[in-house]
């Protein structure tokens, strides 16, 4: 009777050990950290201006934002990207096929449905829906639309860059899942 | 008998009493040195004062008109019966006078998009102060965007050269660190133009602004400054109500020809750009602001700068209290 509860209070602890090394070494579900999350969505904005682009070329470096930079770039209209979750911003020039200048800002939101609200707020109500966008307005000079996490603004400096803001609104439109 | 000398005493050791008073003398002579060069660290250089900014406005006559509204499709015209109607230029620059003409420049957009001063205004408004006499005409801004695009893309450079003046571009060497004692604002880094210049012409436009309201006469201050602006925006309308106390311009040209109603201050979309027609002119920027805001649909009371200013004794927001000339346009 003593050896049984001598084993007893030593293969009790034993096993209690053994299990809770066992657990502590099995890996965690495979999430990646923010970092990481960082890195992949800064590459999937970038993803968006390469080639082909409807003939459009980036003319120098795409500029990278994020919330705290975003007075830098568009100032006092920062406030309303950044309370909708906005985490970054692409903002490029263009040259189109025909070497008229344009630009390029996409607003990654994080979410479609911030995207969607930001659409919304910016949306001006004489503003035209744009042909061949599920959510986008066009007008002299501008094509904005959104698509999934991503805010688009397209804005040319001449009729010829105008002309050429459909295509390449939907060649980027189409590099977004 | 020969004396031999004595052999000389042996060297003795430090005693260990010896050791310790040699050792504790050294170690406070050591610490007083160390003590004064550490004080003397401490002692701040006897800095020079730093200037504030001239105050640039000037006496007007009794009598005077305080503001004018000019209504035409031509923007230069607006602008030089809008002057006229005040007295001229010749009654705010002198001959040989070095003048600053400080437009709304922040951004890469066409003159149609809104977002920049009109560049036929801040044409008119250059060679007027040539005519008048001036030896040097300088317009600057320190743009949110690229600043070459800017000045490009406005049609200010162009506009600017055209008219005889100067145009000056920002650079890390621009700005000079003068004193501002408002209220969240105490030192500021203006472009040395600003800070050079004997008279100082205002030339803002009229818009929506995200944080602000509006973006107008005194908001367009912000644009003289270097450095880290952002900190502006959290104190924005009393970050406004001090840089509009730090430069007292001369004379202040609003260009209400296109309006930018909604989406500033970047806009960009000619659906959000609603075309006015008119230039008003005065030395009261608060009054300025309050027509400009009303342009916008806002209440002075809407704008907090505005108010705020008001409170500080910079001008009125009642404009229709001024002695105020408005005419139709050219015809």
């Amino acid at each position: 009777m003593r050896y049984l509860l001598l084993a007893v209070l030593v293969v009790i602890p034993v096993a209690l050990i053994g299990w809770m090394f066992w657990v502590g070494h099995v890996p965690p579900p495979l999430e990646p950290t923010p970092a990481a999350r960082k890195v992949a969505g800064d590459a999937e904005l970038l993803a968006l201006f390469k080639d082909p682009l409807a003939g459009a070329k980036v003319k120098g470096e795409i500029a990278l934002y994020d919330a705290k930079g975003l007075f830098n770039y568009i100032d006092g209209a920062a406030p309303i990207f950044i309370e909708r979750h906005f985490r970054k911003l692409a903002a490029a020039e263009l040259a189109s096929a025909d070497g008229a200048d344009l630009t390029c800002d996409v607003y990654d939101m994080s979410s479609p449905a911030d995207a969607e609200s930001i659409f919304s707020k910016e949306r001006s109500a004489s503003a035209k829906p744009a042909p061949g966008f599920a959510q986008g307005v066009s007008g002299p000079m501008s094509l904005v639309f959104r698509q999934g996490r991503y805010y688009v603004k397209l804005t040319a400096f001449d009729a010829k860059a105008e002309a050429a803001l459909p295509a390449v609104g939907q060649a980027i439109a189409g590099k977004i899942p | 008998m020969k004396r031999i000398p004595a052999p000389p005493a042996p060297k003795r050791p430090f005693t260990r009493r010896e050791a310790l008073k040699v050792a504790s003398t050294a170690a406070a002579a050591l610490g007083t040195v160390g003590l004064g060069l550490f004080l003397y660290d401490r002692v701040p250089p006897a800095s020079k004062p730093l200037p504030p900014l001239k105050d640039h406005k000037i006496a007007r006559p009794a009598g005077a008109a305080q503001m004018a509204i000019v209504h035409g499709s031509d923007a230069a015209d607006n602008t030089r019966r809008a002057i006229e109607a005040l007295g001229g230029m010749g009654a705010f620059v002198r001959p040989g006078d070095r003048v600053v003409v400080k437009p709304n420049i922040g951004w890469n957009r066409l003159p149609e998009q809104a977002a920049n001063s009109n560049p036929d205004v801040v044409a008119q408004v250059v060679r007027m102060v040539l005519a008048a006499g001036a030896s040097k005409v300088w317009v600057t801004d320190n743009p949110v965007n690229n600043a070459e695009r800017c000045f490009e893309r406005s049609g200010i450079l162009k506009a600017t050269g055209a008219a005889g003046g100067t145009a000056v571009l920002p650079n890390s060497g621009s700005f000079r660190e003068v004193l501002v004692e408002g209220k969240v604002l105490h030192v500021a880094n203006v472009l040395w133009p600003v800070v050079e210049a004997d008279r100082v012409i205002n030339v803002p436009m009229v818009k929506h602004h995200g944080m602000s309201a509006a973006t107008l006469s005194m908001k367009n201050w912000y644009g003289v400054l270097g450095g880290h602006r952002v900190r502006l925006h959290q104190d924005i309308h009393r970050s406004i109500v001090d840089l509009a106390a730090m430069v007292k311009p001369t004379l202040t040209v609003l260009d209400c020809t296109r309006l930018l109603m909604a989406n500033g201050p970047t806009g960009g979309s000619l659906d959000d750009v609603k075309r006015f027609d008119a230039v008003a002119a005065g030395i009261d920027e608060v009054a300025l602001d309050a027509f400009g805001a009303s342009l916008l649909g806002l209440k002075p009371e809407a704008v907090g700068f505005i108010g705020e200013a008001e409170r500080s004794g910079l001008g009125t927001s009642d404009y229709k209290s001024l002695k105020l000339v408005e005419v139709g346009g050219s015809g």
